[in-house]
């Protein structure tokens, strides 16, 4: 048990959860969110992320019962009778695949829209397929590698991703028209509801905590790690959105493809140092993306390696294996409409996964008392 | 060992395929397009002229080579038509032996003519390239736009560059307002706000900068002089503007000149329900704007004590503020019906439910009684004691 030797520090796990969350969504934000609350747009992701508090709650909480067991191990235990593990592995069977489904559709529709990005704006005449492979080659060489490797870089990259965003929505509100926010609320309240979905599929990417959660430092860790992980990610996002708002005004935020593009564009750092920022920030962001892809790539090839019980040379071998229908995923969508649209269906899986299954294992768990008759065992043991 | 030799490979391979060199295009293969101007082409309908101005790095001075000769043109010009601009554009690139590359334009001129005609239909392609900047300057030009662009001013070696300084500096100087590409485009989406630019006038040897152009709707409906755009900018965006030359009362020709330095504009919307008709509620909007600066030239002796000059100059210039307040007022309400003020934006934000959603600013704006009340601070009078 090699693996479960290594742990994550509470610091390990919050930059896991926000560098993860955060990711194509981040450029797009601020137009799908003034799209239903106008001027209000900045509370969609403050509503959204009450969302994601709850689910990462519940996941951290599902954790704390099954301390050093991943999502995948724990499954066969919540659903199986104590004699018959064979039950329960078949039982648990559709939750996983739904769960390593997910995962694994989003890091395909995330690595396009990051493909469509830097082919619209920066590289105009590189292939799609070049830069979404060399997204997928990133990911299978974090792949290769074992856990620990898995939440340094997350760690390490943390910083890179959070201060050029900070210092894009700071350096912008020199250009910011503040009565651009008020009327500070005139949507209805059902728009508030649907313009909280809207943040919500931005916040999707905590999920991978379902297996992270596992190798925490500290069992007692995990829900602060959640909460401190979603809080980060919760600023950056009203930040930049509200930053969106205040420079464009919410009718120009509609007719813009990528609104915090636009906003670097439009950013001019005091002194000329740098007169064209944004291709600076989307290298910056290239690990932004990364992080996600990579992350949620990691998930589901450790998953399945979990799920056939092997070891890390399986898990290499299926990462290799699983990037063929990954690559023809991604493609799918023919134009920029249709990858938009699958994105928002993606948002509505999230939505029903992130909450369901954690909510569902909760109420087995509360049902059968098994989690604490696990607990024990584990403190004598 | 075979091990190390299998890395030293990967590696290298990976070094010479992921070095993102794809569509790579060296400095040298592109054609730098500095400014773009756009008219209408003469004698034919539906067809715009596009002139560009493209510099030509040899002949500027400083570089290598031969060193640029004082004389000879450090730029070309070219003309073309087209039914769209990018129509233009690649008509434009047949002519060429480079690509065309807009990520260095500065400045767009379009002519007075088109600019009255709308210019909505330009703008497009300029909202979807994503090589043209937003912080690049869109002007409207007096007659021909590519007059401004075949101007030889002297004082630079391209024509561009001193076009470009010009505004620069006036914006640094808080008198000619900042308006670039990108606050047009805010500006034309927002529906509480119309939107301005920039108005020149070029020569063969210079240019000047006139005011503002005033738009509605993508469409240029009228111009400010230059007094005019200076209380514009000081009530809109709390720029100083440029000098105030008064003639002085009761003296033969003498004039004072004030300076403004520092400008506070505060902008308050009232309610005032007009005796008992409650159905009727009129909202009215006050500028106040406190204006700070010097005495610069007093050209007659007005003979009075220095307390007394001082206040009667500033009820002096208090007084010309407000009328010039008020006569930019007058041709933006009744004659231009653009507000460009951002009246309906502070209206929106502030007065939502109250008014916003009950009257349509489009119409309302023209009789929106809009006043005006400047404070004078002279703090100083240069050099001289009196």
């Amino acid at each position: 048990m090699s693996s479960q030797q290594q742990t994550f520090s509470l610091w390990q796990q919050t930059s896991l959860i926000t560098s993860t969350l955060i990711g194509v969504g981040v450029l797009t934000l601020p137009r799908t969110t003034s799209a239903i609350l106008y001027e209000a747009g900045w509370m969609s992701p403050l509503f959204g992320s009450i969302v994601a508090f709850v689910s990462v709650w519940m996941i951290a909480k599902l954790s704390q019962h099954f301390p050093g067991m991943t999502f995948i191990e724990y499954s066969t235990i919540v659903w199986g009778a104590k004699k018959n593990s064979r039950m329960g592995k078949w039982l648990s069977l559709p939750w996983i695949i739904l769960y390593l489904g997910f995962m694994y559709l989003s890091t395909a529709i995330v690595s396009r829209i990051f493909g469509e990005v830097v082919v619209t704006s920066v590289l105009l005449d590189t292939p799609l397929e070049v830069i979404i492979i060399t997204m997928f080659l990133l990911a299978f060489i974090l792949s290769l590698h074992d856990l620990e490797v898995v939440a340094r870089i997350n760690e390490l990259l943390l910083p890179m991703i959070l201060f050029p965003l900070l210092f894009i929505a700071f350096a912008s509100f020199q250009k910011a028209e503040w009565n651009n926010l008020l009327p500070l609320f005139r949507a209805s309240g059902s728009s508030l509801i649907k313009g909280a979905y809207e943040a919500i599929y931005s916040f999707s990417g905590y999920e991978i905590m379902l297996i992270f959660f596992a190798y925490a430092h500290e069992n007692q860790s995990k829900v602060r790690a959640g909460f401190y992980g979603i809080a980060m990610g919760m600023f950056v996002y009203t930040l930049i959105v509200v930053a969106g708002i205040v420079v464009f005004g919410y009718e120009e935020l509609q007719r813009v493809a990528w609104p915090t593009l636009e906003l670097v564009k439009t950013t001019q750092v005091p002194g000329l140092i740098l007169e064209r920022l944004e291709s600076a920030f989307l290298a910056v962001w290239v690990t932004a993306v990364f992080t996600t892809v990579a992350n949620a790539y990691y998930a589901v090839v450790y998953g399945l390696r979990q799920l056939f019980n092997r070891g890390l040379g399986f898990q290499r071998l299926i990462s290799a294996i699983m990037f063929i229908p990954l690559y023809y995923i991604a493609l799918w969508p023919q134009n920029i409409v249709e990858m938009f649209r699958a994105s928002s269906y993606l948002g509505i899986y999230s939505l029903i996964l992130n909450l369901g299954i954690p909510a569902l294992y909760l109420t087995m768990l509360f049902f059968r008392g098994v989690g604490r008759k696990q607990k024990e065992r584990n403190a004598d043991g | 060992m075979a091990k190390g030799w299998l890395r030293m490979a990967i590696v290298c391979l990976c070094a010479s395929l992921l070095t993102g060199c794809w569509d790579r295009r060296e400095l040298e293969e592109r054609t730098s397009v500095l400014a773009i101007a756009i008219d209408m082409a003469e004698g034919q309908k539906d067809l715009y002229r596009l002139t560009v101005q493209i510099p030509i790095p040899i002949k500027i001075a400083g570089s290598s080579g031969q060193g640029g000769g004082g004389n000879a043109d450090a730029v070309k010009i070219m003309s073309v038509t087209g039914r769209t601009i990018l129509d233009a554009n690649n008509n434009l690139q047949l002519r060429l032996n480079q690509k065309l590359f807009l990520g260095h334009t500065r400045v767009l001129a379009v002519s007075e003519e088109v600019a009255k005609k709308g210019i909505s239909d330009i703008m497009d392609s300029f909202r979807r390239e994503p090589q043209i900047r937003r912080l690049m300057w869109p002007i409207v030009v007096k007659g021909e736009a590519a007059t401004l662009l075949k101007i030889k001013p002297q004082l630079a070696q391209i024509p561009v560059v001193f076009l470009m300084d010009l505004i620069e500096n006036g914006v640094k100087m808080g008198a000619i307002p900042d308006q670039t590409l990108g606050d047009y485009f805010n500006q034309t989406s927002n529906k509480s706000m119309q939107p301005f630019l920039n108005y020149v006038q070029a020569s063969a040897t210079e240019v000047r900068w006139r005011g503002v152009a005033v738009f509605r709707e993508h469409k240029m409906v009228g111009t400010l002089n230059d007094v005019q755009s200076w209380s514009l900018l000081q009530l809109r965006n709390e720029d100083r503007g440029g000098d105030v030359v008064i003639p002085l009362p009761n003296t033969d020709n003498g004039y004072v000149t004030f300076r403004p330095h520092f400008v506070k504009t505060r902008l308050e919307l009232t309610e005032k329900s007009k005796g008992g008709n409650k159905n009727n509620e009129a909202f009215a909007a006050m500028f106040y704007c406190e204006l700070q600066g010097d005495i610069v030239e007093v050209t007659a002796n007005t003979k009075v004590s220095p307390e007394k000059f001082i206040q009667d100059m500033q009820r002096l210039i208090k007084k010309e503020m407000e009328e010039r307040a008020k006569k930019l007022f007058y041709q933006l309400q009744k004659e231009d019906n653009s507000d460009i003020l951002k009246l309906g934006l502070a209206l929106r934000a502030h007065h939502y439910r109250d008014y916003w959603e009950k009257h349509d600013w489009h119409k309302d704006f023209k009789n929106f009684p809009i006043g005006v009340d400047y404070t004078i601070k002279v703090r100083r009078l240069g050099m001289e004691m009196q």
